[in-house]
């Protein structure tokens, strides 16, 4: 279910088209969090953008920088306000209703 | 013609008289190893290796070497006129070769002569031949297949075929159906690969962004950020791959 409302932290310094968004990894015992670019897939370990994270199990996918798996999987998906919350990243994020 | 194929073998003869013993072993077994995989070589690799009997001139309707050449070169001929004379949209200025390939529509007409060879039927979107996996490969080398959001790259291109106005920021939509994306794309990648004027590329970190011009718009600005600046014309076309596979493209100012 699509989400009425957009977060981003801002527009991807990679490509300069997509939008670095925060994105949500359930696999593990607690909720993972990251921001990925949802044009080139760029990923990074948190809102400021100073770590590039480019490892992970797939070489062609973004993948979480926890557990290194898929990020397009169904244990992922774009972070809700609550999950921005839990994460400490609110003040970092911008909302734009969709 | 009968003269020549009665002289042959007495050519051949003389011919391994004059070799040392163990050479013209290696030669009958390069023969008969020739004549064994020549088919399946061909059947596998698409090739026009032709037979021993039809080197010799011996079989009738299997092409000789030289004109398999000719048949091949005769195909791609073709390809390109067909290329050349369709309709092409926005291309660039500084590469004359690539503004045809811009316009490049395969058509049942642009078949080649290899029966392995794929047939405009088989080609998705009409440009990109199977590979395997969901995955298709483009004249240019350019690999499309399952990842991102959408589930695959072509599903995640797809969306630079329509606007977003409430989207944040920019978001570059191309003017022109899917196939004339995937030759744009095609022909930006050659010329941004091959260093053309006016292209740029540059690393980033796992992921190469190319980026091409063309000699005219070949879509506009749009999200909420295109939205307020009234639409501008983009004449440019940014890639992001990584390796051959393509991650995303889309028009940039």
């Amino acid at each position: 279910m699509p989400l009425p409302y957009l977060i981003y932290v801002q527009s991807c310094p990679t490509c300069g088209d997509g939008l670095c968004r925060i994105r949500v990894c359930t696999r593990g015992d607690r909720l993972s969090g990251c921001v990925v670019c949802d044009e080139c897939e760029s990923v990074w370990t948190d809102p400021s953008l100073h770590e590039k994270f480019t490892a992970g199990l797939e070489a062609y996918s973004a993948c979480c920088p926890d557990c290194m798996h898929c990020l397009w999987e169904d244990q992922c998906h774009w972070a809700d306000i609550q999950e921005v919350c839990l994460l400490g990243w609110y003040d970092k994020v911008k909302i734009a209703r969709t | 013609m009968n003269s020549r194929s009665n002289q042959q073998p007495e050519t051949i003869a003389n011919v391994l008289r004059l070799l040392p013993a163990k050479w013209a072993i290696a030669l009958i077994i390069a023969v008969i190893a020739y004549v064994l995989l020549q088919p399946r070589v061909n059947d596998w690799f698409g090739w026009h290796l032709p037979s021993i009997p039809a080197m010799m001139g011996q079989e009738e309707g299997t092409p000789s070497k030289s004109s398999a050449k000719n048949d091949k070169k005769a195909s791609s001929s073709t390809r390109r006129t067909d290329k050349e004379s369709s309709t092409s949209p926005p291309s660039s200025s500084d590469n004359k070769s690539s503004k045809s390939d811009l316009g490049a529509r395969p058509s049942a007409g642009s078949k080649t002569s290899s029966p392995n060879s794929p047939s405009a039927n088989d080609l998705k979107f009409g440009v990109l031949k199977p590979i395997g996996r969901e995955r298709y490969e483009s004249p240019a080398g350019l690999i499309y297949g399952p990842g991102s959001e959408e589930g695959h790259r072509l599903e995640h291109i797809q969306r630079h075929l329509t606007d977003q106005p409430a989207r944040p920021g920019s978001h570059g939509v191309f003017e022109g159906d899917m196939t004339a994306f995937l030759i744009a794309i095609d022909d930006a990648y050659k010329r941004a690969r091959g260093h053309a004027k006016g292209t740029k590329q540059r690393e980033e970190e796992g992921a190469i962004v190319y980026e091409a011009p063309f000699d005219r718009a070949i879509g506009f600005m749009g999200g909420s950020e295109g939205k307020r600046r009234g639409n501008p014309k983009l004449n440019r076309l940014r890639i992001v791959v990584r390796d051959r596979n393509l991650i995303t493209a889309f028009p940039t100012q």
